[in-house]
């Protein structure tokens, strides 16, 4: 009876599951097997492991790599000295209300921000550096995207220190250690979990990144997320699309695989 | 021989615009003895473990460890280990880790971390948990890691807050035992915080009995429990009869409307004092043959005595420790020895107490 209920209950959530995760993967790998002429085809695999894509895949990892490690060592330092502040939930929440502003709109505003003859320039004319190229560089790529990035790094790390055992930097300090020290054989090990959930919730979206590629980096980063897109818009080669789509599913749950699942002392 | 090794001279701290959290206290601690610190909760415990730790510094004030003014001395830097009220054990390191953690620090050699972990935990017998996890250890278990994770930095000075709170009854019983028995083991000072007063009665050398901030009364626990200071004191050590009175003339009392003997001197004429009666110190009689007659209100078993609630002429409450039964609503006499008689003057600071007290010795050593 009760046993009933609850199979009740889980219809819609089993529901959701197969309509909105299970069916949309499965298509995506169905189409993977079908080249431009609607053929049935292992080729795309093939084509995937040729200097182009790889080329691609290996230029998308390290651009997601650095903008999570520059995220990371922006976001540590942050949201420690958010907890020592007074009010730390409001400035919390003055880290978060921008990534609640479309992420077009704000691209639009860097494209102003870093353009010839926008704030960025006027600041280096005026220090005598004078005005550089900065839209359409690897630099402001990256920074925009950390930029976007950023809280949801900051705010996991936050939780982790927040709920951080004060009594326990007390016992350290008690056996003897350093600041160093306790940073790193208790601070860090006990908010590792925060900066795993970090890194995924900033890898995996930075890999697929497509359209910052094109307004701020102007078509020079060019990473898997571009080449899905230009293959479903423009050469209309779903087949390939969708294969460089199944590698990329593949990345993700490798990468939560190394930072996720297993928790010690949770 | 006995030597001292924290001293605390006019230590006043407060938070911000707080009220004083400590009000110029000032005390001394003898090596290798068991100290208790025993007060109600908020009474500032913590705060002056929490000062001797290092965690924390006196608002003004000075803090002497070995002689050496340690103000200023971070906590790291100190010779003493805490035992948390909390545990404070790390959650992320299986308990060989937590009791080696210090000695890691110090950079010791692997074997002879190995030596020393192995022989902290079988002092507190946890051999053979070394790999367990610490969320797989019960209470008494993290009390024991956290116990053996501070002795095994060999400190001069352990701090213990209140570790025996979380514990159920039967185990705290034991762990009493334990802790005493380790302490004379091994010798070392131990400063213990705990809000119980028969914990503090059961383990200690000596007793600091706190109130808001002030130490009341420092002494073994015969001589606080037996020659309480004031009210607080003489209500918040083991029950007792608190009774309004008057100091007739030196040895002569009177409270509930008679005069007795007492062996209590050195107050003024007809002074208004408190006198304490311990309710075991009563003895139960006819009402002819009593010193006080009461009416019994009510009468509670025990198990090794009945607790007697009665009330004399004059309204005042007794209370009556006694194997013998009585009847609600039956008259009894109460009798006492003057001895059982303990006077407390209104205001009186510890030392002219101190004073007062000796002098009666000296005068039972002259063959009074
Ligand atoms: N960090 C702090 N900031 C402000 N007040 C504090 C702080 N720590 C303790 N207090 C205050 O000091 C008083 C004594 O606290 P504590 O020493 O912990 O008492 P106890 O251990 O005897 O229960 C309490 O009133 C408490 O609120
Ligand atoms: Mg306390």
């Amino acid at each position: 009876m009760e046993n009933k209920t609850r199979t009740l209950y889980m219809i819609p959530y089993i529901g959701w599951i197969i309509l909105f995760v299970v069916a949309p993967i499965a298509l995506v790998v169905y189409y993977s097997f079908f080249d431009i002429h609607g053929n049935f085809t292992v080729g795309n695999y093939g084509k995937f492991f040729t200097p182009v894509y790889l080329k691609m895949a290996i230029s998308s990892f390290w651009y997601a790599f650095l903008i999570t490690i520059i995220s990371l060592a922006a976001a540590y330092p942050t949201a420690y000295l958010l907890t020592k502040t007074k009010h730390k939930q409001l400035w919390l929440l003055l880290i978060i209300v921008p990534s609640w502003v479309n992420l077009l709109l704000k691209a639009y505003a860097f494209i102003g921000i870093f353009g010839a003859h926008g704030a960025a320039n006027q600041f280096l004319d005026i220090i005598g550096i004078g005005t550089k190229q900065l839209l359409f560089t690897d630099f402001s790529f990256v920074f925009v995207s950390v930029y976007i990035f950023i809280p949801f790094m900051i705010l996991p790390i936050f939780n982790a220190l927040d709920n951080l055992n004060p009594s326990l930097l007390d016992a350290t300090k008690d056996l003897g250690a350093s600041k160093w020290t306790t940073f790193r054989r208790v601070i860090l090990p006990l908010t590792l979990n925060g900066v795993k959930s970090g890194i995924q919730v900033v890898f995996i979206p930075s890999l697929s990144l497509f359209m910052l590629t094109r307004l701020i980096a102007g078509n020079r980063v060019i990473t898997l997320g571009t080449a899905i897109e230009q293959h479903f818009l423009v050469t209309q080669d779903w087949g390939m699309g969708s294969t460089i789509a199944v590698f990329l599913i593949i990345a993700m749950f490798l990468i939560m695989a190394l930072t996720g699942f297993r928790r010690r002392g949770a | 021989m006995a030597s001292t090794i924290i001293q605390f001279k006019n230590v006043t701290k407060q938070y911000g615009q707080d009220p004083v959290v400590l009000d110029n206290v000032s005390f001394e601690i003898e090596k290798g003895k068991f100290y208790t610190l025993l007060g109600p909760s908020g009474c500032g415990k913590t705060t002056i473990l929490r000062l001797i730790a290092g965690f924390t510094e006196p608002t003004s004030g000075e803090i002497f460890f070995n002689g050496k003014k340690v103000n200023d001395i971070p906590a790291n830097k100190r010779q003493v280990n805490t035992v948390f009220q909390d545990y404070a054990l790390f959650p992320h390191l299986n308990v060989y880790e937590n009791v080696a953690f210090g000695l890691r620090i110090k950079k010791m050699k692997k074997s002879e971390i190995d030596k020393k972990v192995k022989e902290a935990l079988s002092f507190v017998n946890l051999n053979g948990y070394e790999d367990r996890d610490i969320q797989d250890m019960s209470g008494g278990q993290k009390q024991r890691v956290a116990i053996a994770r501070a002795i095994v930095n060999e400190p001069e000075v352990i701090l213990l807050d209140e570790p025996l709170s979380a514990l159920d009854l039967k185990l705290r019983y034991q762990m009493q035992y334990e802790l005493r028995e380790l302490q004379r083991r091994l010798g070392i000072t131990f400063i213990f915080v705990t809000h119980d007063q028969e914990e503090a009665l059961a383990m200690s050398d000596e007793i600091f009995v706190i109130n808001k901030g002030k130490i009341q009364q420092s002494g073994t626990p015969n001589d606080i429990y037996d020659e309480p200071i004031n009210r607080f004191v003489a209500d918040f050590i083991g029950e007792s009869n608190i009774i309004q009175g008057t100091m007739i003339e030196d040895y002569v009392v009177e409270f509930a409307g008679k005069r007795f003997a007492c062996v209590d001197k050195g107050m003024e004429r007809n002074e208004p004092i408190e006198v304490v009666l311990r309710p075991e110190d009563l003895e139960i009689t006819s009402p002819d043959q009593g010193l006080i007659q009461i009416k019994v209100i009510s009468q509670l078993f025990r198990g090794v005595h009945y607790e007697i609630l009665g009330v004399d002429e004059q309204g005042n409450e007794w209370m009556v420790h006694s194997t013998k039964k009585a009847q609600v609503g039956m008259e009894i006499g109460l009798r006492f020895e003057p001895e059982a008689i303990h006077v407390m003057r209104f205001n009186e600071s510890e030392e002219e107490f101190d004073k007062r007290l000796e002098s009666y010795t000296e005068d039972e050593s002259d063959g009074k």
